[in-house]
C-alpha cells in the first residue's frame, strides 16, 4: 500500500510501490504476489530455516486472546530496588525501633541472617488522594495520582541478588537464556508500527544494569523480538543516521541501483520470499530512517509540556525526556517500552547500601516529577486508558541495616511494592501486604503462595493486553515454553478493573 | 491467515520454531478434509492417548475387567465378558470403539475426566481399521541398513533413494546446477567462504570426469572445513567463551575447546571417539591434551556464580547437562520429564534422574582452580621438563627476594637506628640480643635452645630487626637487659605484638601474650615496682604473614613512653615508600639504585611464567557420586526418600543394556560413570546416535536435515522425509568408522546435493516445500559466512587459525547496554578482527552486533536450527554501520590497486573488478554500465568525491542478495 510519503519522497525508486512489484513480481506465483500486494507485506518476511513456512509474520500486527484493556507497556524499571517502606508501604511500627537490635529474618547480598538492626523509615509518610493512600515525601508529584494507581505490596522474587532478580523481573526465569516480557508481548501481538521497533528499552546515563543485553534478549526467540536500545540524544537507534559522507540523496542512489540489481537477481527466483523480503526491507530501513527520528525529536512539544516532564530542571531532564519519549512512542504504537531509572553499579541506581538517605533522595528526585507527568500527561491525552504503566525494581530493601554503622538497606525479595496504573487496573487500591517491619509479604494468598510472585505480575501484563498468560507459548527444547513458566499462574484480579 | 500466531502457539509440534510448528499446524487444521489421507502413526496419534487415559485402569499395573491396553497380545485377547476390546481390522467388533462412543455414562469410558475428541476418537477407529498395529516410533527402533531402491538406475544410493520418492509423487528428477553455481555452493557448504577465482578458472576449465570428486576432496582437506563443520558443532553444545549472570566472568581457556572441536573435524576423528572424549575424556587410560580439553564440553553452559538458592542452582546447572546432552547427542528431549514423565515421549520422570546420575559427581562450576583447570603435558617428559623450569623459576625468584629483603633490612636497621639515637630516651640499658630460627606457634623455651646470633642491640629499644640475619617469616628473639625505674611505684605495660611476645620484669612475668595472633589487640596489665635498675626480659617469635612488635610503659609522673623501636613498616608499602624518600641518603646513591634494580628484577621475575597450557576440563569429587533421587514436581529441595533413590540409568525406551560401571580403580579421580554414558551413546547399537549425527550432516548440506527438528526425534519431532535414506545414511556412517569426511563425500557426490535450485511450476505447485528434493534450496549466508566474506571481499581476510578468541570493534552505542561499558571486551588489531568469525570471543551479553544481526545461535541454549530473519535492522547495519562502511573502503582500496590509475580514470574496469570479486563470476556490460551510472550520480552528490562514490558502490554490492544468498 502506498502512502502519500511514498509518493512524495520518491521512495522505491520513484515508483508507486505497486507499479514496482508489478514489474519485480511478474514471474511470482499468485500466491506471493497477492502477498506482496497485501499492506502486510512485510511482516510475513522471516521464516525459520527449516523452510517449512516459508512466509510466516512475525511482527505483523496479531489479533490477542481476547479483547484487550491495553495496547502498550511502560515499565518504569526501578533498577537497585527501591525501600518500599520508605516509599509506599508506610510501616508505622518501625519508626520507634529505629537504631533497635531485633529478630527478623532476611536474606540479601550479604546472605541470610536472623536479626539485625532497625534503620526506621527516614521520610515522613503523608495520605493522599481519596484513598488515602500513604506516600512517603519522596514522592510528592506521584503522590498526586494514587488515584489512579494500583499499589502491589507483597511482591516476591526468587532471588535477592541483582542479577538473576534482574532476570527474573525482565523474563520471568532466574536464569538467562528465555525472552524478555517485552518480547513475548511482540511475540503475542506483533507490532502496528514498521517504523519503530516494538520492544524499546531506554537506558539510564549512567549505563546498563548489570548483565546489559541479557535484558532485553529474545533468548530462544528469533531476535525480530529482542529489545532495541534507543537513545534520547543522537541517533536514536543504532547504525539509524547514514555517516556523513554517505548524503541521503547518495544513499536513496544505492537503494535505488540496489534495488534493480536485486530485482533482475529475483525474477528467475520469484518463487523466493526472502528475496522479495529482504528487497523490502531495504526500503522499510529507508522508512525507519526518517520516521525513527521525528518520533524522538521533542521540538513539537509544547514549552508546557516540557516543562511539566521537567525537562527545565537539571535534575529531572534526562527521565523526563525519557518518559515524554515513552508517550510518544506509546502514540506511535510501540508496544513495550522500558526505562531504567538508574544504572551501572552502587549508588548510580537505587542499590543503597551505604547511605539511603542520599541514595534515595537522589533518585526520587530525578523522577518523581516526570513519573507523575507521564501518568498526567497519559491521562490527559486519554491514552492512559490503553497504556499500561508499572513501576517497580528487582526486589526491595531489608528493614534493617546491611552494616554496622550507617542507614544502607540490603536487598529484599521476600516482600516488596510495585505499582501499576492505567491499562484497564484500578485506581485508588492497594493489594497485599508485608509484615508490620515490611520484611516479608503475609498476604494474600496467590496461586496457593504468600504474596504476589513476579510471575503473578507477569500474568497481569498479559491479560491486560488480551493474552491469555498460561496459553501464550512458544515451543522450544520440546516444550511449550510460557514467560509464566509450566505451572497455572493467575493474574491479580484484585486490581483489574 | 484464518488463525492466529498466538491461537495456535499452544500446537505441539517437534519444530524448534514456533512459526514453523504454527504452520504445520495451521496446514493440520486447514486440510482437516483431507486428514483422512494421513496414516495413523501408533507412537504418535495412539501409544500416547491410550498411556495418558486409559492405562491407569488397564495398563502395566492394573487391568480391570482383564483389559490390558499396552501390549498389542493382551489389548486384542478375549475379556472377562467374551467380547475382545480391539479387534484389527474390524471396527465393529471392537468393543473398545462402542465404549468410547457411548452416550450412557454408566458405559462410556473413560469413566472418568473429560470425553476423547472426535478427533481421537477418529484415530483409534481409522488405527483399527488398519490393523491396530502397535509399532514402535521410527527412531527408537534399531537402525537396520536398508537396501537403496533397485528400480532407480543411480550411481549414488542417495539418489536412488530420492528418485524412488520423487517418482513415487510424480516429480520429475532434478535437473543440474550449472557449474560456477555449484561451485559456489559446495565451497560454502564445506567450507564457509566464497571459491577464490583461481579455484572457478580450474574447475571452470576441467572437463574430465573426477573433476567434481576432486573438488570435493580438496574443499574435505582443507582446514577450513573444521572452522565451518565446527561452528555448527558449537551451536549445539551453546558454546561461549563467558558464564552469563552478573558479571558474565570469562571461562578459562574455553577458546581450547573451540579449537579440539575444529582440530578434530579437521583430522576427521571419527564421531564415536569425537563424543566420547567429550563426555569422558578424562576417564580414558593415559589422557591426552585433547582427550582434557575436550570434555571442557562439561564447563560451556550458563553458571550463576552468585545464585540465591544454591541447591536449585546446582540443579539448574545439571539440568543444562541432560537438556544439552539430550538433545545434542541423542536428539532426545528428556529435559522435559524433569517435573513429571514426558508428556508425549514415552521417557518416565525416573529416566531423567537416571541421566542426571551420570553427571552428579561433576565437581560444581568455579572461576578457575583445580575444579575446571588442568594443565596439559603432551608426555611425561614435556611435564618433567615443565616442573624443572617451574622450581628453577622458583628459585631465582626466592633468590631475587631475599636480595631484595637483604637491602630493605639494611636500610630498616639504620633508619630505626637513626630514631633511636635521635630519642633521647633510656629507660632500657645493656639490651640484648638472642635470634632464634624455626617455626613456632607459641612461645618455645628459648633458653634450652641455639640461638643462630646473639648481639647487643644498638639502640636502647626492643627492636626485632636488629639481627643481621634476618628473614622474613619463622623467628624468635630474647632481648635481656636493665629496666630503669625511677620510683616505687605502679607501672602500666602496655605489649602488641604478631606473633606471641612474653614481657618478664624483675624475674616475675608481666605480661604474657603468646599464640599466633595479629596487632591490633593490645595487652595492658599494670604491677607494682621498686625503683632502681631491674632485669627486663622480652621473649617474641613469628610464624608466619606478619611480624610486629610494640611495647610501651607509663608510671608515676611520665606518661607512656616506648620500649620497643619505632613503630617499624608494618605494611611493606610504608618501608618502600621510606626507601624512597630515605634510600639515597641511608644506603647511598650507588646503594640505592642497586636496590632499584633489584626490584626490578624481582618484579620482573613475578611476571615470570614457565608457559604451559591450561584446558577448561570436567572433573568430579571423587570415585563416590552422591544420591539421585527423583525430585517430585523437579523441586531439589524435596526431601530425600529411599524409594525415589535412582542408579545411573539409560531412558528405557531406547531398550539399552544396563549400565556397566567397573569399580573405580585405585587412585582414580572420578566415577567412571561418564564412561559408561558415552560408550552407549557412541555405540552402534544406540538407534539414536548415528541416525541424529548423519542428519545434522544432511541439514547443513541441504538447509535442513530428513528430520527437520534435528534435535527432537521424539514422538513429536517431524518425521523424517526419507526414512530410509537417513537409516541408510547412518548405517554407512558406522560402517565407515564413524568418519565425518566420508559421509560429506557421500552427500556432496550425490545428484540431489548438485540439483539446480530453479523451481518448475508444477513441482511447485504439487510439493512447495520442496519435501521430496525435487531442487536444492536456496539459502542465505550464515551470520559468519557473510562477515567472513566482506573480509574475504575487502581483501583484508586473515586466515590465521586458532588460539584465544579475538575482539572485534563494537560500536559505543552498543557497548553503553552494558553496566560497565567495556567491561570483559578488549581489543584486536585490525588484522586480528579480520580473522573468521568462529574466533571472536563470544561474550553472552555482549554478542557483536552483525552476528547478532543475522541471526548467531542464541548462547544459552542448544540450538540445532537457527534461524533467518529478515529485518531493517540488518539493512540499516549493512549500509550506514560502522563495520560494512570500513570494509567497503578497503574494499574500494583493494580494486584500485588491482585496476590501477588514478581516480576515476578507469570506473567501468573497477565497477567490473567489484563486481566479479564480490559476486565470483563475470559481470555482465550492462551490470558494468549501470554500475558506472551509479558511481557517476554519486559522484554529482555534494560532499562525494570519486574516490567515495566507488567505496560506497563497493557498500551497495555488499548488500546485493546476489552477494547474500546461494544457489
Amino acid at each position: 500500500m502506498d502512502t502519500d510519503h511514498d509518493r512524495r519522497t520518491g521512495a522505491f525508486c520513484r515508483r508507486t510501490r505497486r507499479e514496482f512489484f508489478w514489474e519485480a513480481g511478474a514471474s511470482f506465483t499468485g500466491l506471493a504476489l497477492s502477498g506482496l500486494l497485501d499492506h502486510g507485506f512485510f511482516s510475513r518476511q522471516t521464516r525459520a530455516a527449516d523452510g517449512l513456512a516459508a512466509y510466516v509474520n512475525p511482527l505483523a500486527a496479531k489479533p490477542p486472546h481476547f479483547a484487550p484493556r491495553a495496547k502498550s507497556v511502560i515499565f518504569l524499571f526501578m533498577y537497585g530496588g527501591p525501600s518500599h517502606v520508605d516509599t509506599f508501604d508506610y510501616k508505622p511500627a518501625l519508626y520507634p525501633l529505629d537504631g533497635k537490635t531485633i529478630e527478623v529474618k532476611t536474606k540479601g547480598r550479604g546472605g541470610e541472617k536472623n536479626q539485625g538492626r532497625v534503620v526506621g523509615p527516614k521520610w515522613k509518610f503523608k495520605q493522599y488522594g481519596e484513598c488515602g493512600k500513604w506516600v512517603s515525601d519522596l514522592f510528592p508529584h506521584i503522590a498526586t495520582h494514587v488515584d489512579d494507581i494500583a499499589f502491589l505490596h507483597s511482591m516476591t522474587a526468587d532471588s535477592p541478588i541483582h542479577g538473576s532478580a534482574m532476570l527474573q523481573m525482565n523474563s520471568g526465569k532466574i536464569q538467562s537464556g528465555a525472552p524478555c516480557l517485552g518480547s513475548w508481548v511482540n511475540y503475542g501481538l506483533g507490532s502496528v508500527n514498521e517504523n519503530l521497533p516494538g520492544f524499546v528499552v531506554m537506558l539510564d546515563p549512567t549505563g546498563g544494569p548489570i548483565s546489559g543485553a541479557k535484558n532485553w534478549s529474545s533468548g530462544f526467540m528469533p531476535a525480530t523480538y529482542q529489545g532495541t536500545l534507543l537513545r534520547s540524544k543522537g541517533p536514536p537507534i543504532l547504525d539509524l543516521a547514514p555517516p556523513d559522507d554517505m548524503p541521503l540523496e547518495a544513499q536513496r542512489a544505492m537503494l535505488d541501483a540496489l534495488r534493480e540489481a536485486n530485482t533482475a537477481h529475483l525474477l528467475p527466483r520469484g518463487d523466493n520470499s526472502e528475496l522479495a523480503a529482504r528487497i523490502a526491507s531495504y526500503e522499510l530501513a529507508w522508512k525507519m530512517q526518517e520516521h525513527a527520528p521525528e518520533a524522538v525529536d521533542l521540538a513539537s512539544e509544547t514549552a508546557e509540556t516540557q516543562k511539566l516532564y521537567g525537562l527545565d530542571n537539571p535534575r529531572t531532564a534526562d527521565f523526563g525526556r525519557r518518559c515524554l519519549l515513552a508517550r510518544r512512542l506509546v502514540e506511535r504504537g510501540v508496544r513495550f517500552i522500558q526505562l531504567y531509572s538508574g544504572g551501572a553499579h552502587n549508588d548510580d541506581n537505587w542499590d543503597a547500601h551505604g547511605d539511603l538517605e542520599k541514595n534515595h533522595t537522589f533518585h526520587a528526585g530525578n523522577t518523581d516529577q516526570p513519573v507523575a507527568a507521564l501518568l498526567t500527561d497519559l491521562k490527559r491525552s486519554g491514552l492512559l486508558d490503553s497504556t499500561l504503566v508499572i513501576w517497580g525494581g528487582e526486589f526491595g530493601r531489608q528493614p534493617t541495616a546491611e552494616y554496622e554503622q550507617g542507614t544502607g538497606r540490603d536487598h529484599n525479595s521476600y516482600g516488596f511494592t510495585m505499582w501499576m496504573a492505567g491499562g484497564g487496573i484500578k485506581g485508588g487500591v492497594s493489594v497485599g501486604e508485608t509484615d508490620e517491619l515490611g520484611a516479608a509479604a503475609i498476604a494474600p494468598v496467590h496461586d496457593g503462595k504468600t504474596g504476589f510472585h513476579v510471575k503473578s505480575l507477569h500474568a497481569t501484563v498479559l491479560k491486560q493486553l488480551g493474552l491469555d498468560p498460561n496459553r501464550l507459548s512458544y515451543f522450544f527444547g520440546g516444550l511449550d515454553q510460557k514467560l509464566v513458566g509450566v505451572e497455572h499462574v493467575e493474574p491479580i484480579h484484585e486490581i483489574i478493573a | 491467515m484464518p488463525q492466529s500466531l498466538v491461537r495456535l502457539a499452544s500446537m505441539p509440534s517437534g519444530c524448534r520454531r514456533r512459526w514453523t510448528a504454527a504452520w504445520s499446524g495451521l496446514v493440520a487444521v486447514t486440510t482437516a478434509a483431507t486428514a483422512a489421507a494421513q496414516p495413523v502413526d501408533f507412537s504418535r496419534d495412539i501409544q500416547p492417548l491410550l498411556a495418558k487415559r486409559c492405562f491407569s485402569c488397564h495398563g502395566p499395573d492394573t487391568q480391570e475387567a482383564g483389559l490390558r491396553l499396552d501390549d498389542a497380545a493382551a489389548a486384542t485377547r478375549e475379556l472377562d465378558s467374551g467380547t475382545r476390546a480391539i479387534v484389527p481390522g474390524d471396527e465393529a467388533a471392537s468393543v473398545l470403539l462402542e465404549r468410547i462412543t457411548s452416550t450412557d455414562p454408566d458405559l462410556r469410558m473413560p469413566p472418568e475426566g473429560s470425553r476423547l475428541t472426535a478427533a481421537q476418537v477418529e484415530s483409534l477407529r481409522r488405527w483399527i481399521a488398519a490393523g491396530a498395529e502397535f509399532r514402535e516410533h521410527w527412531a527408537f527402533r534399531p537402525v537396520v541398513r536398508p537396501e537403496p531402491p533397485a528400480t532407480a538406475a543411480a550411481t549414488n544410493p542417495i539418489d536412488a533413494f530420492i528418485r524412488d520418492g520423487l517418482a513415487g509423487r510424480g516429480l520429475p528428477r532434478p535437473s543440474l546446477a550449472d557449474n560456477r553455481s555449484l561451485l559456489r555452493r559446495v565451497t560454502y557448504g564445506v567450507t564457509g567462504l566464497p571459491p577464490t577465482e583461481q579455484e572457478i578458472r580450474d574447475f571452470l576449465a576441467d572437463d574430465s570426469p573426477d573433476a567434481w570428486e576432486r573438488v570435493v576432496d580438496r574443499l574435505l582437506a582443507s582446514p577450513h572445513y573444521g572452522e565451518t563443520w565446527a561452528r555448527h558443532w558449537l551451536d549445539l553444545v551453546r558454546y561461549a567463551d563467558t558464564n552469563s549472570f552478573e558479571r558474565d566472568g570469562t571461562k578459562p581457556h574455553a577458546w581450547r575447546y573451540r579449537d579440539y572441536v575444529i582440530r578434530s573435524l579437521n583430522d576427521d576423528k571419527p564421531y564415536d571417539r569425537f563424543v566420547i572424549e567429550q563426555l569422558a575424556g578424562d576417564e580414558l587410560p593415559n589422557p591426552g591434551p585433547d582427550d582434557l580439553i575436550a570434555t571442557g564440553y562439561y564447563r560451556l553452559g550458563l553458571w550463576d556464580d552468585e545464585p540465591a538458592d544454591r541447591v536449585q542452582a546446582r540443579y539448574d546447572w545439571l539440568d543444562d547437562l541432560v537438556s544439552t546432552t539430550g538433545q545434542a547427542f541423542l536428539g532426545l528431549t528428556i529435559n522435559c520429564a524433569r517435573c513429571h514423565d514426558h508428556k508425549i515421549d514415552p521417557i518416565p520422570q525416573r529416566d531423567y534422574y537416571g541421566l542426571l546420575a551420570f553427571f552428579h559427581a561433576i565437581t560444581p562450576m568455579a572461576n578457575d582452580g583445580e575444579a575446571v583447570e588442568r594443565k596439559l603435558f603432551a608426555d611425561d617428559a614435556e611435564r618433567a621438563d615443565y616442573e624443572r623450569k617451574l622450581a628453577d623459576l622458583n628459585r631465582r625468584r626466592d633468590a631475587a627476594q631475599q636480595a631484595v629483603t637483604a637491602i630493605e633490612n639494611t636500610f630498616r636497621v639504620a633508619r630505626e637506628r637513626e630514631a633511636a639515637d635521635a630519642d633521647t630516651s633510656d629507660d632500657l640499658d645493656d639490651l640484648q640480643f638472642r635470634f632464634y630460627r624455626d617455626t613456632w606457634k607459641s612461645l618455645p623455651v628459648f633458653d634450652e635452645l641455639k640461638p643462630e646470633d646473639v648481639g647487643v642491640v644498638p639502640g636502647r629499644r626492643f627492636d626485632i630487626a636488629v639481627a643481621p640475619s634476618l628473614r622474613p617469616d619463622s623467628f624468635g628473639y630474647v632481648f635481656t637487659g636493665v629496666l630503669k625505674v625511677p620510683a616505687d611505684g605502679d607501672y602500666t605495660f602496655v605489649l602488641d605484638s604478631d606473633d606471641g611476645a612474653r614481657l618478664s620484669v624483675d624475674g616475675a612475668v608481666v605480661v604474657n601474650y603468646d599464640g599466633i595472633h595479629g596487632t591490633g589487640d593490645p595487652r595492658t596489665v599494670t604491677v607494682p615496682l621498686r625503683a632502681g635498675r631491674l632485669p627486663i626480659r622480652l621473649d617474641y617469635f613469628q610464624w608466619l604473614h606478619g611480624k610486629g612488635l610494640s611495647v610501651s610503659w607509663s608510671g608515676p609522673g611520665f606518661e607512656p613512653r616506648l620500649l620497643s623501636a619505632g613503630k617499624g613498616y608494618r605494611q611493606r608499602a610504608e618501608l618502600v615508600d621510606a626507601i624512597r624518600e630515605h634510600g639515597a641518603r641511608i644506603l647511598g646513591a650507588a646503594g640505592k639504585r642497586d636496590y632499584d634494580a633489584k626490584v626490578a628484577a624481582l618484579k620482573r621475575l613475578k611476571q615470570e611464567n614457565v608457559p604451559v597450557e591450561q584446558a577448561l576440563v570436567v572433573t568430579e569429587s571423587g570415585t563416590q557420586a552422591p544420591d539421585t533421587f527423583v525430585f517430585p514436581r523437579g523441586n531439589p529441595h524435596a526431601a530425600p526418600a529411599a524409594e525415589r533413590l535412582v542408579a545411573p540409568a539409560f531412558p528405557a525406551i531406547l531398550r539399552p543394556q544396563p549400565p556397566m560401571i567397573p569399580p573405580p580403580a585405585s587412585g582414580a579421580a572420578t566415577t567412571g560413570r561418564r564412561t559408561a554414558l558415552a560408550r552407549w551413546i557412541a555405540s552402534p547399537e544406540n538407534p539414536l546416535s548415528a541416525r541424529v549425527i548423519a542428519n545434522r550432516i544432511w541439514q547443513h548440506h541441504f538447509g535442513r536435515g530428513i528430520v527437520r527438528s534435528a534435535s527432537n526425534f521424539g514422538l513429536m519431532g517431524d518425521p523424517p522425509t526419507h526414512p530410509e535414506l537417513l537409516d541408510w545414511l547412518a548405517s554407512e556412517l558406522v560402517a565407515g568408522n564413524w568418519r565425518l569426511k566420508a559421509l560429506h563425500k557421500t552427500i556432496l557426490m550425490s545428484e540431489a546435493y548438485r540439483a539446480s535450485a530453479a523451481a518448475t511450476a508444477a513441482a511447485l505447485a504439487q510439493d512447495p516445500l520442496n519435501d521430496a528434493l525435487w531442487r536444492f534450496d536456496m539459502r542465505r549466508l550464515t551470520a559468519e559466512e557473510l562477515r567472513d566474506s566482506i573480509h574475504v571481499a575487502s581483501g583484508s581476510f586473515n586466515p590465521a587459525m586458532y588460539g584465544p578468541g579475538v575482539y572485534p570493534e563494537i560500536p559505543k552505542a552498543v557497548l553503553a547496554g552494558q553496566s560497565k561499558p567495556g567491561n570483559g571486551w578488549g581489543t584486536s588489531s585490525p588484522e586480528e578482527q579480520a580473522r573468521r568469525s568462529i574466533y571472536i570471543h563470544v561474550k553472552r551479553s555482549l554478542i557483536t552486533p552483525i552476528l547478532a544481526d543475522f541471526d548467531m545461535a542464541d548462547t544459552d541454549t542448544s540450538c540445532p536450527v537457527r534461524f533467518t530473519t529478515t529485518q531493517p535492522t540488518q539493512a540499516l547495519g549493512m549500509m550506514n554501520g560502522d563495520f560494512v562502511q570500513r570494509q567497503a573502503r578497503r574494499f574500494a582500496e583493494r580494486v584500485r590497486r588491482e585496476v590501477g590509475g588514478p581516480d576515476g580514470a578507469n570506473t567501468a574496469a573497477e565497477v567490473r573488478r567489484v563486481l566479479e570479486i564480490a559476486l565470483t563470476r563475470p559481470a555482465t556490460d550492462d551490470e558494468v554500465a549501470r554500475g558506472v551510472a551509479l558511481v557517476d550520480s554519486l559522484e554529482s552528490q555534494d560532499g562525494v568525491g570519486p574516490s567515495r562514490a566507488l567505496e560506497l558502490y563497493c557498500v551497495m554490492v555488499l548488500n546485493l542478495n546476489e552477494f547474500a544468498y546461494l544457489d
